[in-house]
């Protein structure tokens, strides 16, 4: 966008929501960690398949357990957004 | 970079007057300039949903491992103790009859067992009784007997141990265990 305020639809109303300003950093910060967490979550499911194949799965529970809490740390992260949706209202609109 | 322009409006045909709405604006209301972009919320809903599928994986192979587990205990009677002198080798398979396995007498009285394949190329090792090593051919990759690591030429991972277990006289491998 390039700064000036166009009338857009409903469906694209949550494009216009930004951060508080100061902000963006901390929230582009905490996408980039998720996506870091997913990775990892990936690297822990070739690794329990990787045990699986060779048979070995005394431990493998730790890596779904694991696995599970990123996961709902990011359920967690979104219920926590959708209270606290912090919309700052867009100038001209 | 080129500068944005005014956004193009929206083109509708007019038919007596009135703007008609072609059908895929009505199924894709998006602004022109908006239906390149994904919300930072997009983005963390699709991460979130692609996280819960990865736990449900993880999971699901955590579970197919306690109820189906793929180790299967495998027992073989391989050879007689009396059959191998000290600082002697056995030829083997173990544990299909693809796999070729060498079981060692060591000078010290001591019986093992590993995986023939090189951990290099698969190739097939040797006991050498001049150095006391297991040997590979293709590479010149050399093993050390006791423990099966590698002590030179391009292997890095070592052989893997079979486990061994005796009753009187005869030596069964029972399972492989990777290392």
């Amino acid at each position: 966008m390039n700064g000036r305020a166009y009338p857009l639809t409903e469906t694209t109303s949550d494009i216009e929501r930004r951060p508080p300003l100061g902000q963006v950093a901390v929230v582009l910060m905490g996408l980039a960690i998720g996506i870091l967490l997913l990775g990892i979550q990936l690297w822990l499911l070739t690794t329990a398949l990787d045990l699986y194949l060779a048979g070995q799965g005394t431990y493998m529970w730790l890596l779904a357990l694991i696995s599970g809490l990123v996961f709902v740390g990011g359920l967690l992260v979104l219920r926590m957004l959708a209270r606290h949706p912090h919309l700052t209202p867009r100038r001209g609109g | 970079m080129m500068k944005k322009s005014e956004p193009a409006p929206v083109r509708t045909e007019r038919t007596r007057g009135r703007p008609r709405i072609r059908r895929w604006q009505a199924e894709f209301p998006y602004h022109w300039d908006a239906d390149d972009q994904v919300s930072r919320r997009e983005l963390l809903r699709f991460t979130v949903m692609a996280s819960g599928a990865l736990f449900v994986a993880t999971a699901g192979i955590a579970a197919l491992s306690y109820l189906n587990p793929l180790r299967t205990i495998r027992r073989q009677a391989i050879a007689k103790t009396t059959d191998i002198p000290p600082g002697g080798a056995s030829y083997f398979h173990y544990p299909t009859s693809e796999d070729e396995a060498i079981l060692l007498h060591l000078p010290n009285g001591r019986f093992v067992a590993f995986s023939g394949k090189c951990t290099h190329l698969s190739c097939a090792v040797y006991y050498d009784p001049a150095s006391g090593n297991l040997r590979c051919p293709c590479h010149d990759g050399v093993f050390d007997a006791q423990t099966g690591s590698p002590l030179a030429g391009p292997p890095q991972r070592s052989l893997p141990k079979i486990t061994l277990q005796q009753e009187g006289t005869t030596l069964y491998a029972v399972e492989e265990e990777p290392q």
